[in-house]
């Protein structure tokens, strides 16, 4: 398997001398194609920033992140942008959709962005709003539509241009368990049929169980590392909040 | 405690409420500088011959007039700095104040602002007061020297007229804070625009409109019915007819449109149309009536200026409620420019705002052709009235007669009018000239003609005429036996008089046919009164033809050594009109006119007209571009969340920026545009109908000077407005 985003001794320092918070110690790790990794841990943990720090709207204070071999943090602030919307695709918990455009048309603006021949824009539409089951929603305006509905038409702009990587933040945090349960069977299928590799940040253990691998994150450093293989999901679930347990406090604290 | 919370708060925000502190500012200082001129301490020197009080009073009920327009602007910015504060609101709420502290807390808050925008606004009114002393010194013809004072009452009235619009904004504003609920006030800037609902107004508008073309097609065919003939000349025909055909056609468009259940967007489309042409045919009543002098009376004319004006008001309205439409077609219809870049998000902003703001863009404009007019309109007014006293007010006094109502020979003017000998002796006033002369008739027969457009020249002999031209210092004209020559009044065109003169190189009178002399025409500025009613030329004829002749008008002009004052000259007036009434029971209108009072008067007019619609100009623009300009900053913090969607979709800056400049344009230039094609077409058309008298007393070059003069200001307040908001919008976006 090859290798689509290595991260080398990330750190991430908030502040100015004498009072600095470090957001991010020293984490390295790295993602496979096709992989589904979650990223786990608590409030303040570094997650976000971590997240921020690979989708380039932040930028670390140490260390190399290689997204397909180019080094993401030696990249021109002029260019930024480009290599966002060429390579990455965005899923927020707040959806971020535009209120003024219909459905369909906020896929379409993530087309229109990348430059894609304005003919093949409605068929690419038509085919992703099919596999993600939006099809009957496509003109609707997104205060029309169910939070389930806004945050998979967010996932349809996400990955319709094909990103190398696709940054996945707490989806399911503004959802219901039902829609969550919905939304996360729709990554998982984006994950197993369309082949995209997923980075999802999140702290809810049910969310995370869907990831075939997690890295539990504390205090800016990566705690541990748990690995789905080949158990059912309700071990893996199980495993996940075993790991909780003991990052939330540790035995010692207890005693 | 609180009073310390509310100058922190102050002290902090001035940034944010730097829009209200500046609006507010320009507003203090318009209304300072123009209403200074009234005060009672304001006694500029000019002259015993002009008396100020006429203009003073004047003045200040048309600037309050025009201020209270300063209201609505004062209630819309505050209701933005209520929108800005919300979030500050809840967090205080949360915390356990009461709603009815915080509300008075802003209260005392935009107070603060307001009296320090007062101060300053006052401070820089003496400065823009030494303009208008400027400009009201130089209309009277005098030197100006610069001088710093404050008048007491003016500033009493000016704090007191804002500050009682604070309290009263105030108390809404209370109102509002105490009826908002904390979860609102919290989620007031993550809030999308709710719903694109159609603004049901339109709908108003429309009934409204076919309520008006109802009683247009009423007033169309009550016109044919009293007024048509078949004689008349083919544009007032058609005039008459299409003023009963286009409102006809309006409502049939209306009533298919129902039945046949056409679209709104259709419906509306064809009512736009139609008003287009319901205006022009509306407007042509004016215009043809001056050209072919109809007898429809100035009620006729004013209700169809009345129709005009409805349907341009009509037309703004729908065309802004289409416009929005026209780009969703324009949308739907290519997807090569819908799917090009960012052009999604763009005609996504520019829609969403149209549909939840037509109603606010069409006051906007209609305000703006408004205020456009009135800048333009300004000069062109003043300087037609004070063009036509040069030529009105040639003599110092000015007697004259008219015999329109008179109908036996035996009751024309004989008189020559002593009492003025007398009164003017008894004021030891000396006279330069003094000239008393008869107007006559060519022809005894054309006597009874009274058809206006038909009215007969009058003659004047020409040891009167020289006298008269000795009298203004023209040179003394010489005229051979059985000559006549002809005299203009500056109105008259040069195509008018040549082809006059070529119909007319003789006259036949009752003393025998006279030939035009060699001079055939004199052009020189005489005064009004010396032409008979409707026409424009006199006859020039030897004195010994004239004495063979029927004189019908009595006139005497006067030239003093010294002018005479204005106390004297009204004394006078009164006496002349006991004794020789306008209407007398013989039928002969008597006038008399003094140099003096007329530029009196018309000075003081003339001033109040100027400076009141400059003021109300300027005032009615800034109201809009504020209005504008707020309404792209309201939004600042939807907007911020859109372009930080698009930044993390992977739009360049560069691209960003782009788009915002493109966004404002089209917000500035939409309502503008409109603005300045409707106001063009409503210039040209009243600068058409009064083409003669601007050509005569303005002249078409100092005319387009002015215009070019207004048009560079209202271009720089708008560039100004467009890059501060540009520079903020940005700010906040980024931010």
């Amino acid at each position: 398997m090859n290798t689509i985003l290595k991260l080398e001794h990330i750190q991430k320092y908030y502040g100015n001398e004498g009072n600095i918070t470090k957001a991010i110690k020293d984490i390295s790790f790295s993602v496979e194609a096709g992989e589904f990794l979650g990223i786990m841990g608590a409030s303040g943990s570094g997650k976000t920033t971590l997240l921020n720090c690979i989708s380039t709207i932040d930028t670390v204070s140490a260390g190399h992140i290689f997204l397909e071999g180019a080094d993401v943090t030696e990249i021109k602030p002029k260019a930024l942008a480009r290599f966002r919307r060429e390579n990455l695709g965005f899923v927020f918990q707040d959806f971020n959709l535009l209120d003024t455009l219909t459905i369909s048309e906020n896929i379409a603006l993530a087309l229109a962005i990348n430059k894609v021949p304005t003919g093949s824009v409605e068929p690419r539409i038509l085919d992703i709003a099919e596999k993600l089951n939006i099809s009957d929603i496509l003109n609707k305006y997104p205060y029309q539509v169910s939070g389930g509905q806004k945050q998979r038409c967010a996932c349809a702009r996400a990955i319709i241009n094909n990103p190398k990587l696709l940054l996945a933040d707490e989806p399911t945090g503004a959802l219901d368990s039902h829609s969550s349960q919905m939304l996360l069977s729709t990554i998982q299928s984006i994950n197993e049929q369309l082949r995209a590799t997923i980075l999802m940040v999140t702290h809810d253990a049910f969310t995370a169980s869907y990831a075939s691998r997690i890295l539990f994150l504390k205090d800016g450093e990566i705690f541990m590392e748990l690995r789905k293989g080949n158990d059912s999901r309700s071990i893996f679930f199980d495993k996940i909040l075993n790991v909780l347990t003991m990052i939330g406090g540790g035995q010692s604290h207890v005693c | 405690m609180y009073a310390k919370l509310v100058f922190r708060n102050a002290k902090r925000s001035v940034k944010d409420y730097l829009v209200y502190i500046v609006t507010m500012t320009i507003c203090v200082t318009l209304f300072y500088s123009f209403l200074s001129i009234s005060s009672s301490n304001y006694n500029p020197d000019i002259g015993t011959e002009y008396d100020f009080t006429l203009l003073s009073d004047g003045m200040k009920v048309a600037i309050c007039m025009i201020t209270l327009l300063l209201l609505f602007l004062i209630r819309f910015v505050n209701h933005y700095m209520l929108r800005r504060k919300q979030k500050e609101f809840a967090v205080q709420s949360i915390m356990g104040m009461e709603q009815k502290t915080i509300g008075r807390i802003f209260f005392a808050e935009t107070l603060i602002m307001g009296i320090v925008s007062i101060l300053i606004g006052i401070f820089f009114g003496v400065f823009c007061s030494q303009f208008i002393t400027a400009m009201l010194l130089t209309a009277y013809g005098k030197p100006y020297e610069i001088s710093w004072t404050l008048f007491p009452d003016t500033v009493l009235l000016t704090v007191a007229f804002f500050v009682l619009c604070f309290f009263v904004v105030g108390i809404f504003n209370t109102r509002a804070i105490q009826k908002t609920k904390i979860i609102d006030m919290l989620s007031a800037d993550k809030e999308n625009e709710p719903e694109l609902k159609k603004s049901r107004f339109i709908s108003g508008v429309v009934v409204l409109f076919e309520l008006f073309t109802v009683w247009g097609l009423i007033i169309g065919i009550q016109k044919v019915f009293f007024y048509y003939d078949t004689r008349f000349a083919l544009p007032v025909q058609l005039m008459f007819w299409g003023n009963i055909l286009f409102p006809l056609l309006t409502l049939l468009w209306s009533i298919f449109c129902i039945i046949r259940k056409k679209k709104r967007e259709c419906f509306i489309a064809g009512l736009l149309i139609c008003s287009a042409w319901n205006a022009f045919t509306a407007a042509s009543v004016a215009a043809l009536t001056n050209k072919y002098y109809l007898s429809l009376g100035g009620g006729t004319l004013n209700q169809y200026l009345l129709f005009v004006l409805i349907d341009l008001l009509f037309f703004i309205c729908a065309l802004i409620y289409l416009i929005s439409g026209l780009i969703v077609a324009w949308k739907e219809k290519s997807p090569e420019h819908r799917y090009r870049e960012e052009a999604l998000f763009f005609l996504g902003q520019i829609i969403s705002k149209l549909n939840t703001t037509s109603k606010t863009m069409v006051i906007i404009c209609i305000t703006l052709v408004l205020a456009i007019f009135m800048f333009v309109a300004a000069p062109i007014l003043t300087g037609w009235s004070s063009g036509y006293l040069d030529i009105r007010s040639m003599y110092d006094v000015q007697v004259y007669s008219k015999y329109n109502d008179v109908y036996e020979e035996k009751n024309l003017p004989h008189d020559s009018y002593e009492i003025i000998t007398d009164f003017l002796a008894e004021h030891k006033i000396d006279t330069d000239y003094d000239c008393t002369f008869n107007l006559y008739l060519p022809e005894k027969d054309d006597f009874h003609n009274r058809q206006k457009y038909d009215f007969p020249i009058t003659a004047i002999s020409l040891s009167d005429y020289n006298t008269i031209r000795e009298m203004l210092g023209y040179e003394q004209i010489f005229l051979g036996e059985d000559e006549f020559t002809t005299q203009w009044k500056s109105i008259a065109t040069e195509e008018e008089k040549s082809s006059f003169l070529a119909e007319h190189t003789s006259v036949a009178t009752d003393g025998g046919t006279l030939n035009l002399s060699e001079q055939s025409c004199y052009g020189e500025a005489m005064g009004e009164t010396i032409y008979n009613a409707y026409t424009n030329i006199l006859y020039v004829f030897p004195d010994n033809i004239c004495k063979k002749l029927l004189p019908v008008i009595k006139n005497r002009y006067i030239t003093t050594t010294e002018n005479i004052s204005y106390e004297n000259a009204r004394k006078l007036e009164r006496l002349f009109t006991e004794e020789y009434p306008e209407q007398t029971e013989s039928g002969v209108m008597y006038g008399i006119r003094f140099s003096t009072l007329q530029t009196n008067s018309t000075i003081a007019n003339n001033f109040v007209l100027q400076a009141a619609m400059l003021y109300g100009a300027v005032v009615l623009m800034i109201i809009c571009l504020t209005v504008l300009s707020l309404q792209q900053l309201l939004d600042a913090g939807q907007y911020k969340y859109r372009f930080s969607v698009l930044r993390k979709l992977g739009v360049e800056e560069k691209h960003i920026s782009k788009l915002i400049l493109k966004q404002l344009s089209v917000w500035f230039g939409l309502p503008i545009i409109v603005a300045i094609v409707i106001a063009t077409v409503v210039i040209n058309y009243f600068i058409q109908t009064i083409s003669a008298e601007i050509s005569a007393y303005i002249g078409f070059s100092t005319l387009m000077l002015q215009i070019g003069t207004t048009v560079g200001i209202l271009v720089i307040l708008l560039i100004c407005y467009f890059i501060s908001t540009w520079i903020i919008f940005r700010r906040s976006v980024n931010s």
